[in-house]
């Protein structure tokens, strides 16, 4: 049937994002950089518009490589900027600095564009609704990849986000965040900001909730996503709303729920 | 979630039933389209639009009605112009209707037949700065616009329902008489102050104020959704004063912080004009009443 159809799409999407986020989720909340995100997006969104005023087409690949190139930019700048021990400056203060620069440099980048650019945000923010088949197939392989990679070095990783000293630690979270870079600057495209921190944070917050191994948790994490989803997507279409915020509420309400129903369980299980 | 599904599925299969009755169902991105279109189609169409009159056209969050109307439409009518980019070509897609896509007979991009102002004459890049390579989009805001996006919808409707031609055409001939007698009547209404100079926000008056003689001399915003710097503020407050400026338009959905603050500065009135019907919750109902009360409004501020 056709609405089933309709609801695919963003179903689906909503699980390939549940897939990675989930996962890189854990190692965000771990190493306690929580908005690191939104600064990685930013920071590629600013390429973008770099691109663009330099003649570039929105959908251009030298557009794309802009952006790319800003996104490694970033993720070198918060490798070497990890846990400054000496002056203790966090590292979420150098995530929040290069969110609101980035952001108003595009401001100003724009201000100096030909007309014509007010679309230019819209068009750098995905609307999870209406994100075609050929985006979904295309951004679950990417994601395959970067999942595999993450699976081959899990260990080197998880050691960093637990606070461990390893060898080459500054050159392993470089590639961390330049591999974090590639899948959220797909995902904002496709999903928008607020979705993509959802699916990022959400997750892994509920599963700390009630699980402690890290197996767990992303099992947990898994699941939640995969249900908010579908039920998000749903409600959506069901009242009419808008299907990004919509899951996002979703996603807040299922935390609530889950918050509260937590002693209740931890009780019975004494 | 079965009876939700079972819902939709009734829904929409109420819709297509409706369809097969012969009504024509067409979808408008914009509420002034829809309300040309019943002018014309009368009750031989089912017309809706996407986008809400209070709405900014460029911004429109999709939302799942959107897919489920475009889903069932016989004919897609939009602005053009890059208008509708940042919003409606995904939901074309999404919609798998074959029938409007762009360069299908049910996909009528009405910027096609009408006078197109600020549009850069020669080929355009971008070293020119400030242009709009397509013109500016806001052409609907003049009956003489409004009489030509009617002619093409007659057109476009007679090609779809032959049999119906006549009552369309009836239905044309009748809708310019009375917009040829509701533009006398404003054009009246604002001659006495032809030739005064106004300001706007956003760029989208320039059809409206050259049917009425009114001179544009300055925009709040120096490019569409940027906000604009202190220099130039500043050189607009003293070019508003030296000119005398006395009235700023903008649309209702746009910060009324900056305009505001410009108009106490230099003794103007900040006017909210209606740029849509149904931009407001009374006296916007259609594309005559939309006019009546813009000019009333214009003809009152003016007047002091």
């Amino acid at each position: 049937m056709d609405l089933l159809a309709f609801l695919a799409v963003p179903f689906v999407a909503g699980l390939i994002l549940t897939g990675i986020h989930a996962y890189l989720g854990l190692h965000v909340v771990e190493r306690g950089v929580i908005f690191v995100d939104l600064s990685l997006a930013q920071i590629a969104a600013l390429g973008t518009t770099i691109a663009y005023l330099a003649g570039h087409d929105l959908h251009d690949q030298v557009t794309y490589f802009w952006s790319l190139g800003f996104t490694i930019a970033g993720a070198a700048i918060f490798a070497v900027t990890r846990s400054h021990r000496e002056t203790r400056i966090p590292q979420e203060a150098i995530i929040g600095i290069v969110y609101a620069v980035s952001a108003a440099a595009a401001i100003l980048a724009m201000s100096k564009a030909p007309e014509g650019t007010e679309h230019l945000k819209d068009m750098l923010v995905g609307n999870i609704l209406t994100v075609s088949w050929r985006t979904v197939i295309a951004t679950a392989i990417l994601y395959a990849i970067v999942g595999a990679f993450h699976w081959i070095f899990r260990k080197k990783f998880l050691a960093i986000s637990l606070g461990e000293e390893i060898p080459h630690l500054r050159w392993w979270d470089f590639l961390f965040y330049t591999s974090f870079g590639f899948v959220v600057t797909s995902s904002v495209a496709i999903a928008g900001v607020l979705l993509v921190f959802s699916y990022l944070i959400v997750p892994s917050v509920a599963a700390m909730l009630f699980a402690r191994r890290v197996g767990t948790r992303l099992a947990f994490g898994w699941v939640m996503g995969a249900l908010v989803s579908g039920l998000g997507v749903l409600l959506s279409f069901r009242f009419d709303l808008p299907t990004g915020a919509t899951i996002v509420c979703t996603f807040g309400a299922a935390l609530a729920l889950l918050a509260t129903v937590r002693p209740l369980m931890l009780r019975r299980a004494q | 979630m079965k009876k939700t599904l079972l819902a939709l599925a009734l829904t929409l299969f109420a819709g297509s039933a409706f369809a097969a009755h012969g009504k024509l169902n067409v979808i408008t991105s914009t509420a002034d389209l829809a309300s040309i279109t019943r002018e014309i189609g009368g009750d031989r169409v089912e017309v809706t639009s996407v986008a809400r009159g209070y709405q900014d056209p460029h911004f429109v969050e999709p939302k799942p009605s959107f897919l489920l109307l475009l889903r069932s439409a016989d004919l897609l009518e939009v602005v053009g112009l890059d208008l509708e980019i940042g919003w409606l070509p995904p939901l074309i897609d999404q919609s798998r209707n074959a029938k409007i896509r762009p360069g299908a007979p049910g996909y009528l991009d009405l910027s096609r037949g009408v006078e197109i102002l600020d549009r850069p004459a020669g080929a355009v890049n971008r070293s020119m700065g400030d242009v709009h390579p397509l013109g500016n989009p806001h052409y609907w805001l003049d009956p003489a616009n409004a009489v030509r996006i009617a002619i093409q919808i007659q057109r476009k409707l007679a090609e779809l329902r032959p049999s119906d031609a006549a009552f369309f055409a009836t239905r044309l001939n009748d809708f310019k008489s009375r917009m040829n007698a509701a533009d006398k009547r404003w054009r009246a209404a604002l001659a006495p102050f032809r030739g005064a100079k106004i300001v706007t926000y956003h760029n989208s008056w320039p059809n409206f104020m050259r049917r009425y003689g009114l001179n544009v001399i300055g925009f709040v915003e120096p490019k569409p959704g940027v906000p604009p710097s202190p220099s130039h503020l500043f050189d607009l407050i003293n070019k508003m004063k030296r000119e005398k400026v006395k009235v700023i338009v903008m649309e209702p959905y746009f910060d009324h912080k900056t305009p505001r603050s410009v108009a106490q500065r230099t003794g103007a009135q900040l006017l909210v004009l209606y740029p849509s019907v149904g931009g407001a919750k009374s006296g916007t109902d259609d594309y005559f009443s939309l006019f009546d009360t813009n000019i009333a409004t214009l003809v009152k501020a003016l007047k002091n």
